[in-house]
């Protein structure tokens, strides 16, 4: 598989000379952090510049991107169920290093801090898969629940999936590729987010309309945050304090306090917004059917941008300047 | 590995033609009414009665009430049936939100949806806008042709104009000239 870059730069090569793509923010924009935007519709990765009112210019990345992750050295890996591969773009240079085939419909997909591992989950095949995030080689597998959705992997190693269908989470010790836990949750987890701490993990629940919260040290279900609707995306605070989902039933953003749930804010953004990622001081949504991302301002808890992306925005991913 | 690069860029750029996977799609229709929005919604607020304008559908039964939690058993003329549950009641605001129970293949080849239907103001009549999100009915990665992407965009725009036309009718029908 030692050829494998080479074919990802002359695929990108391809598709530059064929179709006049590039990526990312225009030449000389200092951002430090940058959002990224993955259209499983229109199969693109786009860039936001911090403070940028215009999308990049759109990655063709291939089918149906479900979901992106940021690793290390301005790494973002895509998954894409439809065609069974994984997709890794360096996300400065705006190019796609390699294309991995990959067993099963790859959906929720976490990186290793040291960039080393990539897993996978398999949509219909109710497993995690753990790959080289250098070749692509399966290297190891564990059974989960049904419909594994989101993955998060914490700073040990561990990992949390929200298996969609079995109304629980797996946890899984990524050393041993073993399942150590499952914790039921509500109906339809989907999405997971960590806080800062580690000790808390918020699970976005879609058919049960509300946020379930485990104490990752005790393994259990501490407390469930009504939301209404359908909450498909969850994000936490930088400080720990907020926790932010979006309810594709409604087309809000949903603020909540992280101690006791109580409702700070709901926030109108696009129609079926799905993905949510935090940095600075301001929240980006992903809204699905209006082909937009929302940005929100965290202190006012109001929306001050929309931006326009392609086709059917379902995931985002931060790289920040020191991993690029 | 000199031989996978045609396959590999035949896979990037061939992927728009091809049907796979579980990628949700949309369905997105509107038309505009002669009539007060709240005439229009006297007609299509009521879920139990899609009966009464839409023009694909031979009967439909309420159970459960009007409001949040209420349901519908549609049957379409051309076969098969709709169980559908309303998630959302708004009356005031002119809108509500249901979803697909069990799929049935026959009435429409999508395995699950989550729809809205709201009315609003347009000059002086009213704009019906009727949206949704759905997967085709085989959420394998090889579905027939007939299961695909493609076939449920196409039944589901059609169910959703073929309504929003005989709701038209209907309301402009009955207000007379």
């Amino acid at each position: 598989m030692t050829g494998t870059p080479v074919i990802g730069r002359f695929v990108l090569a391809a598709l530059l000379v064929g179709l006049g793509l590039a990526l990312g923010p225009s030449p000389g924009a200092a951002a430090a952090r940058t959002v990224y935007v993955a259209s499983q519709g229109a199969g693109t990765l786009v860039a936001l510049a911090r403070d940028a009112t215009a999308a990049g210019t759109p990655l063709a990345v291939g089918r149906s991107p479900a979901q992106v992750v940021a690793g290390p050295e301005g790494r973002l890996y895509l998954a894409h169920p439809d065609t069974g591969t994984v997709t890794v773009v360096d996300g400065a240079g705006g190019s796609i290093r390699q294309t991995f085939s990959v067993p099963g419909q790859p959906f929720g997909i976490a990186a290793s801090p040291d960039g080393v591992h990539l897993y996978v989950g398999d949509w219909a095949g109710h497993r995690v898969m753990r790959l080289s995030a250098r070749t692509g080689a399966v290297e190891g597998t564990v059974a989960v629940g049904r419909e594994p959705a989101g993955l998060v992997l914490d700073r040990d190693g561990i990992l949390y999936v929200a298996d969609r269908e079995s109304r629980q989470v797996s946890v899984v010790d990524t050393r041993t590729m073993t399942r150590t836990a499952t914790i039921s949750v509500g109906q339809g987890p989907f999405a997971l987010a960590l806080n800062p701490a580690q000790d808390r993990l918020y699970i976005a629940n879609v058919r049960s309309g509300d946020v379930s919260v485990i104490d990752t040290v005790a393994r259990r279900v501490v407390a469930t945050f009504t939301v209404g609707g359908m909450p498909y995306g969850v994000a936490v605070s930088p400080d720990g304090r907020q926790i932010f989902v979006t309810d594709q039933r409604a087309g809000h953003l949903v603020v909540l306090d992280a101690d006791d749930g109580a409702l700070r804010a709901t926030v109108p953004v696009g129609r079926y917004p799905e993905g949510v990622v935090i940095t600075g001081h301001q929240a980006y949504v992903a809204n699905w059917f209006s082909d937009s991302v929302s940005v929100i301002d965290l202190r006012s808890l109001r929306e001050t941008a929309r931006i326009a992306v392609p086709d059917g925005p379902r995931s985002l991913a931060i790289l920040t300047e020191d991993e690029r | 590995m000199r031989l996978g690069v045609p396959a590999l860029v035949l896979t990037l750029l061939s992927g728009a033609a091809l049907a796979h996977g579980p990628t949700p799609q949309k369905v997105d229709q509107s038309i505009v009414i002669k009539a007060k929005p709240d005439a229009v919604w006297k007609v299509v607020g009521d879920f139990a009665g899609i009966g009464a304008w839409h023009p694909d559908v031979a009967r439909s039964e309420g159970s459960g009430g009007s409001g949040s939690g209420g349901r519908r058993k549609v049957t379409l003329k051309a076969g098969g049936s709709l169980d559908e549950g309303l998630d959302e009641m708004n009356a005031a605001g002119r809108t509500y939100s249901y979803r697909l129970s069990d799929p049935d293949l026959k009435a429409l080849p999508v395995s699950s949806y989550s729809a809205t239907l709201t009315v609003s103001p347009e000059g002086d009549g009213s704009r019906v806008e009727w949206l949704g999100r759905f997967y085709r009915g085989d959420t394998g990665n090889e579905p027939p042709e007939d299961l695909s992407d493609e076939a449920g965009r196409t039944a589901m725009n059609r169910y959703f104009a073929d309504g929003l036309k005989g709701l038209k009718a209907k309301i402009e029908g009955n207000a007379g000239p």
